[in-house]
């Protein structure tokens, strides 16, 4: 207690001395009433019990205060080194004293725990959450992905895009000739492949330029994705990519991944603040980070099957770069889970790269299947 | 033969402070700061219990807390996305192309987490008992969390399938689970009686249950509009009243119960609390915690907006039709002070005066045997409430 003047020290001892208080040892659950003593050269609390005749000797920068009591008309005191002893003061001179000797009496368990050990586990349960989101889920799905019965998939397909149909009220277009130029142009990018179920391209009456990939093989492209296509090669890129997503089974992988991640960002928030809503904005972007590769996966297979199929990878970044330049912007169907314009002048770059100009000349169908897959909706 | 009486001290206004600066804290660290908060409560309640005029002591911290924690999350992640996907996986491959019960499969899956629940209350318990002392004796409890998981399970199916007629059974068990586990230093709890001292307890519950099945019966058989209606009036009664019966059954079973426990050779014990009491306190305290937080929000959202007005970044016209960003703003403002509020309003409402009226219940009977009791070791158990916290079935405080 470099800090204490002697005359402070002088008093203190003077009142202390004749002040009692309580201590409980620790040891047995009895309160014993001791008498308080400063001692040494001021640094030091004698506390002999007045039951035994026993002394204790207490330094002054050993003394903690217990924190947070609700009580203020005692001062409850621990002692480094002594276990768990408290001894208890209700004296208000004897407090008053003690906390003018003691002016920054430090809080006990205040140094405990340190920041960097908290800090490194901290690290390593944000880092594993992360590994089981990032990297476990994602390879227990690929791996589940291939323990799934085909038929099982199918019927989850054909289910999933009933109920689509319904709420969203999705009308399908039909005619003759825009069937076989579809299902030409199917059969022209499909060269080759072998799938593991039938594939099933509807065309939906809805302006809005998208288009989407169920599993089980259900594909939809809508009306006004054919209206903004100048070329049916566009279209067709755009179904190569979309049968990309069904030879790499990413709808069901998704599922899967979706449903194993399900609540355990919840873990981290619990609801002591409230915080769901940040558990759902993480939920979202988790997936988002999923569905940006299989975007890639989709559109290299795209380049790989158009090629294959002698026609123009190109086609796509054609389009997507026009619609770019319209200021279409993101919120349009054919650019979900695309956040930023970068990766989209990535992908634009992706396809133009992948154009060897081995295309054959020879378009995707005729202009006359053009024209009806275009009046496919009227 | 002398009666050890218990005093509670906290004062309504101090809890109120800290829990106001602790709350406001913990919503601005995302949470993080709930293990501190959760540490600082304990202690200023436990503190403010004194049997025989000596508080008890709290002496978890929130280091071991926000430990026990990551450790609890880093399991629960993977113990949950195994089960999510083991579901899914029999869901598809049970399913046969029928969908409907992949739908029950998957809907299933977090009922993994049940067992997980209880025996995270469990060891949330053995942690609270290992921190808290009385006399600067520790309390402690057995290992046993599974053995409570399982058993819970089983007597909770067994009340569900028995209609509630084994609930009593099951409340008696699992108290007696808990206390033949704890200890006070080197003394143990035991916890004496059996289940059929509950029965009659429950009485008023069963005849209610019976009553409104006897009503729903008559409905089915009644054609007559105005006597259907006046039947359903009755159903509403008697609903009401099963609830109060319920309300009733789970404190006069914790008073029977904490009669008939003894600790170490001969020391007993007696919790009074009125379910009267417990019942006003519970109804007015929401009541005026509702009431507060209808007055209170829009006074500080006027407070903000007119201190927003005053240094010119807001106009006369902003504020009967806000730009976007500024009602985002108000939007999150007036979430946080109602988040924050209501929690500290029902904690000086609520549970302040439910654990002041339990706590000067508790009476101690034989102090004499205490002489015979000594210390026991630390209980190490590096969990601290992790599980409970991650889970969020901790206790309210």
């Amino acid at each position: 207690m470099a800090t204490m003047t002697p005359q402070r020290d002088a008093k203190f001892a003077a009142k202390l001395a004749l002040a009692y208080g309580e201590i409980l040892d620790g040891i047995r659950p009895a309160l014993q009433r001791v008498s308080l003593r400063l001692s040494g050269d001021g640094g030091t609390l004698e506390l002999r019990n007045t039951a035994t005749n026993t002394t204790e000797i207490w330094q002054l920068d050993g003394l903690r205060l217990v924190p947070d009591q609700a009580r203020t008309d005692a001062l409850v005191l621990a002692h480094q080194g002594s276990g768990d002893a408290r001894l208890i003061l209700r004296d208000h001179e004897a407090i008053r004293a003690l906390l003018a000797a003691c002016p920054n009496l430090p809080d006990l368990g205040s140094g405990r725990g340190s920041l960097g050990k908290l800090l490194a586990l901290g690290t390593a349960a944000v880092a594993s959450i992360a590994l089981i989101l990032f990297v476990l889920i994602p390879y227990m799905a690929d791996r589940g992905t291939d323990l799934i019965p085909p038929e099982a998939e199918v019927a989850f397909g054909r289910t999933t895009f009933e109920s689509l149909s319904e709420t969203m009220e999705f009308r399908e277009c039909k005619s003759l000739e825009g069937d076989a130029a579809l299902a030409q142009m199917q059969a022209r990018i499909t060269d080759g492949l072998d799938l593991a179920w039938p594939l099933q391209i509807r065309v939906i009456d809805n302006p809005a330029i998208n288009a989407f990939a169920l599993p089980g093989g259900q594909v939809a492209i809508y009306r006004g994705l054919i209206d903004a296509a100048e070329t049916p090669e566009e279209v067709a890129a755009v179904l190569a990519h979309e049968i990309g997503h069904v030879v790499n089974r990413d709808g069901t992988r998704s599922m899967i991944r979706s449903m194993g991640s399900f609540g355990i960002v919840g873990l981290l928030f619990g609801d002591a603040v409230g915080m769901s809503a940040a558990a759902g904005v993480s939920q979202r972007l988790i997936s988002s980070a999923h569905s940006r590769e299989a975007e890639i996966a989709a559109d290299a297979f795209a380049h790989r099957q158009l090629t294959r199929a002698g026609l123009p990878p190109s086609a796509m970044g054609d389009m997507f770069a026009r619609m770019q330049a319209q200021g279409l912007g993101e919120d349009m169907g054919v650019f979900r889970h695309i956040s930023s314009h970068p990766e989209l002048r990535d992908r634009i770059e992706a396809a133009m790269q992948a154009d060897t100009g081995a295309a054959n000349g020879a378009p995707v169908i005729s202009s006359a299947g053009w024209a009806a897959l275009q009046a496919i909706c009227i | 033969m002398s009666t050890v009486k218990t005093d509670f001290g906290g004062d309504r206004g101090d809890l109120f402070a800290l829990m106001l600066r602790t709350s406001f804290l913990t919503v601005i660290t995302l949470g993080i700061y709930r293990f501190w908060r959760l540490t600082k409560l304990r202690r200023w309640y436990w503190s403010s219990i004194r049997p025989g005029g000596i508080p008890l002591e709290y002496t978890g911290t929130p280091q071991e807390k926000l430990m026990g924690f990551f450790v609890a999350v880093i399991v629960l992640a993977l113990y949950i996305s195994l089960f999510n996907l083991a579901g899914l996986f029999v869901a598809f491959n049970m399913a046969d192309n029928d969908i409907s019960y992949m739908t029950y499969a998957i809907g299933a899956a977090p009922l993994a987490l049940v067992p997980v629940i209880f025996a995270a209350r469990y060891r949330a318990r053995r942690y609270i008992l290992s921190r808290s002392t009385w006399l600067g004796i520790r309390f402690g409890m057995d290992p046993g969390a599974w053995g409570y998981a399982w058993r819970a399970c089983m007597y909770w199916l067994l009340a569900i399938l028995s209609l509630g007629l084994l609930w009593p059974l099951m409340t008696f068990q699992m108290e007696r689970y808990l206390t033949d586990r704890s200890y006070y230093g080197t003394a143990k709890f035991r916890q004496h009686g059996n289940p059929f001292m509950l029965y009659p307890l429950a009485i008023p519950f069963y005849v209610l249950g019976a009553a409104i099945v006897g009503v729903l019966v008559l409905i089915a058989g009644e054609t007559d509009e105005a006597t259907i209606g006046w039947y359903i009036i009755l159903i509403v009664v008697l609903s009401v009243l099963l609830v109060l019966s319920g309300f009733y059954f789970r404190i006069a079973s914790l008073r029977a119960m904490a009669g008939l426990k003894e600790l170490g050779d001969g020391m007993e014990f007696g919790i009074e609390p009125r379910t009267g009491k417990l019942l006003r306190i519970h109804i007015f305290g929401n009541l005026i915690s509702g009431f507060l937080i209808s007055f209170v929000s829009p006074v500080i959202l006027g407070l903000v907006v007119g201190f927003l007005y005053l240094i010119g970044r807001v106009d006369a016209g902003a504020i009967t039709n806000p730009p976007p960003n500024l009602a985002a703003f108000l939007g999150a403002l007036t979430w946080l002070t109602v988040f924050i509020l209501y929690g500290v309003f029902r904690q000086v409402f609520v549970t302040y005066p439910t654990v002041r009226h339990v706590a000067a219940t508790l009476e101690l009977e034989e102090p004499a045997v205490l002489q015979g009791i000594r210390q026991r070791d630390v209980d190490r158990n590096r969990e601290a409430g992790g599980f409970a916290e991650a889970l969020d079935v901790g206790a309210a405080f």
